[in-house]
């Protein structure tokens, strides 16, 4: 035990005290929120230039109804000729022509657009969509019906639905499956990063190790399995340390934007249901929905069970992980020849992040289920599936199974460990891996 | 005498091969042990054997009289032949980490080491990172670590390979120190003219199998071939074959010094004085001497199956 302690304090000082340690982990949430914010950035600053559209209107219906905006500007040209106007518009470097014929009401295929440039799906679709409500609106006053517009505002609605959980608690608990499939979805894809980075990072220090043949002079007084132990926890607490500092920024930036960001009515209304109260009595004018989600993310109670679960899982899988990745490093002598042998370890992390879409349309999906109860896919897909609320037993279970084959792993790696440190040349088959469980 | 290590029968088997053969041996407490053997004999298998890395898959290993525990590890230093260090430490540090792998407190392992140091006359290497040593000086930094928790029992897997003849020699200066502070000392190599210079016992290992061991004085003795190197002055001819007890193999005229030196068989012991009263009967001897082979030689016949 003194020996593998040992080994995960050199493991942890040798990665955490250097340099590209300490950027990466601060660089890392800049990064990320350079890129989710980017977007939004690009479309503030970047506003295209205003696009000139002259209009031929044979109908004389649609023109004067067309409303320009900041992005497109419509000119009307009363009678024009479209071949003119063409010729017209290119040397005037316009945007195009739109040429509405007679028998628009009645035809609605009557409509074309020229363009001296390319032409983009946003434009077309706006133009489009004014034209057609043009239409709609002209075909309706055919039916002469009084007072239609105020009639159409009286009916519009728009329904939010308010979701409870029906559970043993007395008090129903308002839930959001939007936010808890996206926290789902966040968490699941944290977990698939951390298993394959780390996963390979345990492969690649092992296989240095062994060339460099510092593993020749630990083993006469460190076990081949405290050895290698030492290294899975090793990078695993480096790993921890990590994710603590970024969660740590996580919260601290969350604590200092959110009240900034979200006005103060919905605030109100979030510290209300946490109070309590029913999402329905609240202010129709904000989205329940959004209330809910926004009330779950600010609850620390669920935020740290959902901690504590995730920490327990990433843990879990990350050994089961480790282990296998450890035993190829273990038995081969260079990067490139792990490449056949991780396959088989690869495919379950993958496919696990194919079942993590899944939950999205319906986290109670069997596929789903098994796939959160078997070991192997367990961590990345249950983790995706707690937020959406799940029975009690189903964790326990896939928590037991999962850290039962963790030490079933863990002992067979060792075995391959052990033999595998010696083997230096030919790179062995997964049929030879498994001839040497048996040493 | 008592041993501390006894290897009793030992048998390794991988798939495919066998890498040790029903081998025991016996290493006197205090004594320099050579294990020798061509490339592939099993010699670095056994070693591992006795290091308890590797489990035989017949016979046991006693260490001091008792079947060997994981705590007696704590009293073996293992420098192993193909030997490394994380280039991305610092030489001071690195070594702290090796000495308490091996049991040492932290304050312990730094007073040890800067003793060693001092002695190497490295001590402004302890701040260096590994990666900036050369391979020799690295060779010293793990001859420190091996031999700092001061194991009664050291073993050396080809520690000369990778140093130049004066860092040879002070290795050897070493061991020998080590040796006579009470260590018992364990090395394999190829290195014949270290094993006649430092070695008491031997053990000679070849295709699995201990096929030679002993004393190295009692063993180089014992394969002599009654050979022998004579001198003498006077007719270089007047001295002949002696039908039936010895035979002349060279024989050469210096004429500067006008003595013929020569090399005879004598083919049995007891003839040896018969054989010098004849030559001195007939020419002046002025010296005679008993050849005794070389350990390379003996190495080289034993492992092609001519020794006798």
């Amino acid at each position: 035990m003194r020996n593998i302690g040992l080994i995960i304090m050199r493991e942890f000082k040798e990665r955490v005290y250097k340099k590209s340690f300490i950027i990466t982990t601060l660089l890392m949430p800049v990064l990320m929120l350079v890129l989710s914010i980017a977007p939004t950035l690009i479309m503030f600053f970047a506003k295209g230039e205003t696009k000139h559209i002259s209009v031929i209107d044979q109908s004389g219906i649609v023109a004067d109804k067309l409303e320009s905006n900041e992005d497109v500007v419509f000119e009307v040209v009363p009678n024009g000729d479209l071949q003119t106007e063409l010729k017209r518009s290119l040397e005037q470097e316009n945007f195009g022509v739109l040429y509405i014929e007679q028998d628009v009401v009645t035809n609605p295929n009557k409509v074309q657009l020229y363009t001296n440039a390319s032409s983009s799906m946003t434009i077309e679709d706006s133009i489009a969509d004014q034209i057609e409500d043009i239409v709609e609106t002209e075909r309706l006053k055919a039916h002469n019906i009084e007072n239609l517009p105020e009639i159409l505002k009286q009916i519009e609605v728009n329904i939010s639905l308010t979701t409870y959980r029906n559970g043993d608690n007395e008090q129903s608990e308002a839930t959001s499956s939007a936010a808890s499939s996206f926290a789902g979805i966040a968490l699941g894809f944290v977990l698939y990063f951390f298993l394959i980075i780390y996963g390979s990072i345990v492969m690649q220090s092992i296989i240095e190790e062994k060339n460099s043949r510092i593993l020749e002079v630990l083993v006469s007084t460190v076990r081949p399995f405290d050895m290698m132990m030492g290294k899975i926890l090793g990078v695993a607490s480096v790993a921890l340390t990590q994710i603590a500092i970024w969660g740590v920024l996580l919260i601290v930036i969350s604590a200092a934007v959110i009240p900034a960001v979200i006005p103060q009515d919905v605030l109100a209304g979030v510290e209300a249901v946490q109070a309590g109260a029913d999402v329905a009595t609240l202010t129709a004018d904000i989205d329940p929905e959004a209330i809910t989600a926004l009330a779950s993310i600010m609850d620390t109670g669920y935020i740290s069970e959902l901690v504590v679960l995730l920490l327990l899982f990433m843990m879990g899988g990350f050994l089961l992980y480790a282990a296998m990745y450890a035993a190829i490093g273990a038995s081969v002598d260079q990067v490139q020849d792990a490449q056949q042998l991780t396959t088989p370890v690869t495919i379950p992390i993958i496919f696990s992040f194919i079942i993590l879409t899944m939950i999205m349309n319906d986290p109670n999906n069997p596929l789903v289920v098994w796939c959160s109860i078997i070991p192997f896919t367990s961590p990345i897909v249950m983790i995706g599936r707690i937020p959406s609320g799940i029975p009690t037993w189903e964790i326990v279970t896939s928590l037991i199974l999962l850290y039962a084959t963790f030490i079933v792993m863990v002992w067979l790696a060792g075995k391959i460990y052990r033999v595998g440190i010696f083997m230096h040349g030919k790179k062995p088959s997964l049929k030879e891996l498994y001839r040497w469980l048996k040493y | 005498m008592n041993n501390i290590i006894c290897a009793q029968h030992i048998t390794k088997r991988y798939t495919g091969h066998t890498a040790l053969d029903d081998v025991s041996v016996e290493i006197p407490t205090g004594s320099v042990y050579g294990l020798l053997g061509p490339n592939g004999a099993g010699k670095t298998t056994l070693i591992r054997v006795i290091n308890r890395i590797i489990v035989p898959d017949e016979g046991q290993v006693i260490f001091d009289g008792k079947p060997i525990t994981q705590q007696d590890i704590y009293r073996i230093g293992y420098l192993p032949e193909e030997r490394g260090l994380y280039k991305k430490m610092k030489v001071g540090e690195h070594a702290v980490f090796l000495a308490r792998l091996k049991g040492l407190s932290r304050y312990e392992a730094l007073v040890r080491l800067k003793e060693w140091f001092t002695r190497f006359g490295i001590e402004d290497w302890w701040d260096k990172k590994v990666e900036d040593l050369s391979k020799g000086m690295a060779q010293k930094v793990q001859f420190i670590v091996t031999v700092l928790h001061q194991p009664r029992l050291l073993i050396f897997d080809e520690p000369f390979s990778g140093f130049d003849p004066i860092n040879a020699d002070l290795l050897k200066q070493e061991i020998l120190r080590l040796r006579d502070n009470g260590a018992t000392v364990i090395f394999s190599t190829h290195n014949m003219a270290s094993v006649e210079e430092i070695c008491d016992h031997i053990t000679l290992i070849n295709k699995s199998k201990n096929i030679l061991s002993g004393r190295v004085d009692e063993i180089r003795h014992s394969y002599g071939n009654n050979i022998f190197a004579i001198q003498y002055r006077g007719n270089q001819d007047a001295f002949k074959n002696i039908e039936g007890s010895c035979s002349i193999l060279e024989r050469e005229y210096d004429q500067f010094s006008g003595l013929t030196s020569a090399r005879i068989h004598i083919e049995n012991d007891n003839d040896v004085r018969s054989v010098i009263a004849a030559i001195n009967e007939s020419v002046e001897l002025r010296s005679f001497s008993e050849i005794i082979p070389s350990m390379n030689n003996i190495f080289i016949r034993a492992v092609n199956g001519n020794l006798k």
